[in-house]
């Protein structure tokens, strides 16, 4: 009996063997899979959903490159082989095709973008005409003819593409190497020539991006919160991160709530964007010019603030989640009116929050304030205080700043929360008078190359480092007026200036490439490894930290703090160890201490805290969770093969069977119970049949081996006698 | 369990026990009853206990009518209306299907 067993066993792993190398290498000959794959996920708010959504098992569809706008009617009426998935070049991925395909969509199985590698001529942004209009202050209790954007369209260039829904998923490809073989697998088989209809079998492309949340944000999270199912499954989180805030007084932090004799004057930036795929974000104009400036702002104030300190507190801010309903500057309001937050509304002076200043045509900054709050004579006077703060400040620095002219509201701006709050004097300090100067605002062509950031041939990333390429006129007119803000002698300000070299580092960093040696120097060791991923400035999922609001957090600490080595009061300091530089003859590196005012406030909407996912007062964002997001190629055979092809290999199996029990009855018995081999022979058999069909999906210029019926009917002959 | 080799007493009690049982929310009792004991009750010749077995199948069968109505109905109308009703459906479903309503 050993003997018997043990041959049987030799057997069975014989066989398991054969299958097992034979699956694998016949998917690896199937199947081009793709390399990089950016998707566009799925985002729900209090009553809808945006984004895209794809089947559990993928989207198949027949390739075909869209040529021009006519070309749709191919795709959504006259193709004889849906359903197509369409790819894209990027000067046809428009609103009006974009709306045909979501509305023919039963025959479109998915779309892909091609990115380009430089810039469209005209512009384009996905975002709304009115961003955040819900949430701002202009709503109709405040001011009736003023919400919703009446008075001025911020982004006439919007066409809302990323708040659209669609049923299909829609990647996004890089013009590379890849997409050339997608391109020529097009070119070879699926291209109709002079009228005919192309055969099959046809280049077909599978896109997977099944996300599990569906409907709004109060289902899903009421879904994540079912206790009693057998396997719980998150389904979405909430959108948020953290804010970072620093003061050049230190303020004690562990007593929350109202701080007498405190008066604080607030700069605002804000540090999120978004494109319409998921972390594609460059958001150059929209979000780095803006908090860059503040940022070198903050350091040009260094100097003066701990020398000639002046009366009020100059509190510097960088919100999380604006993009998404203001979800940092709406929960830093919120922690203030429930005394969760170092300072509260009473303490807080006035506001100047630094928007979009990248795009300067002949250097002039457009002053924006609030008209509705400037009705009160007080408010009013602080504002005009404010706004010739600015403009003492920017004499003499080749820098012209006006107000706009003519009564208009705020642009989009985290301004706009706390003014909902109780009317502070502010002013908000952007490059457009009315309307948008920026034309891809929240694209993913809102790059270095849009502000026109290059550098000259040739260079290394370290010259490139040190190249000059901003003058930081802005950064110094910011840093000068908050210090006649704050109460400072006029005579100081010829000692205030920015820093041109950490402006043009900063925009290095975080627009072409974060691992370079002055942030290496500036952040601590276990940072390192976080570096090398390219920095988007998508606000994210509230459980994962953004790897963006570290480096402001280390950035911010090292531009305004003081080394020091003893960390003695937590409550008024923070304290961080960077790992420096190393010195020339060593590889080494010496770190230090760095004591600053710097800290992390939660980004995380009220609405979530207060579990009102109806909200119509807070951010309710959320993003879905999804299982896996991949793409792959392949050649299709026509749905007429598959069948008939399905049809043999059960004929062929049931054969057999029939063969076997023919050759001895018994056998049927014997055969689910004690002959593995056997089995083994009939399943690899079938197997075989199912190669051979699969054999007409074969990619191209391989071949399959198939063996015939023939030889296999004579295998198991010789198996039986 | 072969029904030839029973008496014909103890036939009927299991066919009363199994009618019996399926008042405790076991329809599937009735099911088995149905099905077991039709060739005994309709098709077998004419012997003592056959009426009384007759009887318990019919009403099993009835009870098993009952059962497959009032399920399908309820079944068809939460499969259609689930999605509709929102944190009712959710509550009473025991798997919720990902990325669809």
């Amino acid at each position: 009996m050993d003997l018997l067993s043990n041959k049987w066993i030799v057997n069975l792993l014989v066989c398991c063997l054969f299958i097992g190398v034979g699956c694998n290498s016949v998917e690896k000959k199937i199947y081009v899979h793709l390399n990089y794959t950016v998707p566009c996920v799925r985002l729900l708010n209090a009553t809808h959903q945006i984004g895209c959504q794809s089947h559990l098992s993928g989207n198949v569809g027949v390739l075909h490159v869209l040529e021009s706008e006519e070309n749709v009617d191919w795709v959504l009426r006259s193709g004889p082989n849906p359903p197509y998935l369409v790819i894209l070049e990027s000067p046809l991925f428009t609103r009006s095709i974009m709306m045909k395909l979501k509305n023919g969509s039963s025959r479109v199985a998915g779309v892909a973008v091609v990115a380009p590698s430089a810039n469209p001529l005209e512009g384009v942004s996905p975002h709304t005409t009115c961003p955040n209009e819900n949430t701002g202050v202009y709503t109709e209790n405040y001011d009736p003819s003023l919400a919703h954007c009446n008075v001025t369209v911020w982004n006439p260039l919007g066409s809302g593409l990323s708040y659209e829904q669609f049923d299909f998923p829609i990647f996004s490809l890089k013009d590379d190497n890849d997409t050339q073989v997608i391109r020529q697998c097009y070119m070879d088989h699926n291209r109709a020539v002079n009228g005919s209809t192309p055969q099959y079998p046809l280049c077909a492309m599978q896109l997977y991006s099944h996300m599990s949340a569906v409907t709004d944000t109060a289902t899903c999270m009421r879904r994540n919160d079912i206790n009693f199912s057998i396997s719980p499954e998150m389904v979405c989180d909430p959108l948020g991160d953290y804010n970072v805030w620093a003061s050049t007084r230190p303020i004690n932090n562990t007593a929350k709530g109202h701080k007498m004799w405190e008066s604080v004057v607030i700069a605002a930036a804000r540090l999120d964007s978004r494109s319409f795929f998921f972390e594609v974000a460059p958001g150059a104009e929209s979000g780095v010019s803006g908090f860059v400036t503040l940022l070198a702002a903050a350091h040009a104030l260094r100097n003066a603030t701990q020398e000639a300190p002046p009366n009020r507190t100059i509190l510097y801010t960088f919100f999380q989640g604006e993009t998404f309903d203001y979800i940092g500057s709406s929960r830093m309001v919120y922690d203030m009116q429930n005394n969760n937050f170092a300072v509260d509304l009473d303490n807080v002076h006035s506001v100047l929050e630094i928007g979009q200043v990248g795009l300067r045509a002949d250097s002039r900054l457009w002053l924006h304030s609030d008209p509705v709050s400037r009705k009160n004579d007080s408010v009013n006077a602080e504002v005009r205080k404010l706004i010739e703060s600015l403009q003492t400040a920017a004499k003499g620095l080749n820098v012209s700043v006006n107000e706009p002219g003519f009564s208009q509201p705020l642009p989009p701006s985290s301004f706009q929360r706390f003014l909902r709050a109780r009317p502070i004097p502010g002013v908000v300090i952007e490059d457009h008078q009315s309307a948008f100067t920026n034309r891809f605002y929240e694209s993913m062509y809102d790059n270095a190359e849009y502000l026109n950031i290059s550098y000259p041939p040739n260079l290394t990333p370290e010259e490139q480092l040190v190249f000059v390429t901003d003058t930081a006129k802005v950064a110094t007119v910011v840093a000068r007026a908050l210090y006649i803000q704050a109460g400072g002698a006029e005579s100081q300000l010829e000692g205030i200036n920015a820093d041109p070299q950490i402006v043009t580092r900063m925009l290095y960093g975080f627009l072409i490439r974060s691992n370079n040696s002055w942030f290496q120097q500036r952040i601590p060791p276990d940072f390192m490894s976080h570096l090398s991923k390219p920095t988007n400035f998508y606000v994210g999922v509230a459980q994962q930290r953004s790897e963006l609001t570290h480096l402001v957090q280390y950035l911010l600490a090292n531009l305004t703090g003081s080394t020091n080595n003893v960390a003695s009061s937590l409550q008024m300091y923070s304290y961080v160890w960077v790992q420096g530089a190393a010195p020339p003859n060593s590889t080494k590196r010496e770190g230090f201490c760095v004591r600053s005012t710097v800290r992390l406030s939660k980004a995380l909407s009220p609405a979530f805290d207060l579990r009102d996912y109806t909200s119509k007062n807070y951010s309710t964002w959320t993003e879905s969770r999804w299982k896996s997001i991949k793409g792959r190629i392949f050649l299709v055979a026509s749905h007429d093969l598959e069948v008939v092809d399905r049809v043999r290999a059960a004929r062929f199996a049931k054969e057999i069977l029939i063969t076997i029990i023919s050759v001895n009855p018994d056998l049927f018995k014997v055969l689910f119970g004690f002959s593995p081999f056997l089995y083994c022979v009939i399943f690899l058999f079938v197997h075989i049949i199912g190669l051979q069909s699969e054999k007409a999906q074969s990619p191209p210029q391989r071949d399959l081996p198939s063996p015939t019926e023939n030889t296999v009917h004579k295998l198991l002959q010789t198996a039986l006698l | 369990m072969n029904l030839e080799r029973l008496p014909n007493e103890e036939k009927l009690s299991l066919c009363r026990k199994y009618y019996l049982g399926g008042f405790a929310f076991l329809p599937f009792l009735w099911l088995v009853n149905v099905v077991w004991f039709f060739k005994e009750a309709f098709v077998k010749p004419v012997y003592s206990e056959q009426l009384q077995i007759k009887t318990y199948v019919k009403r099993s069968a009835l009870g098993l009518l009952l059962w497959v109505t009032v399920l399908t109905t309820w079944i068809t109308i939460f499969q259609h209306y689930r999605a509709e009703w929102g944190e009712v459906g959710d509550y009473l479903s025991f798997t919720i299907p990902l990325g669809i309503p």
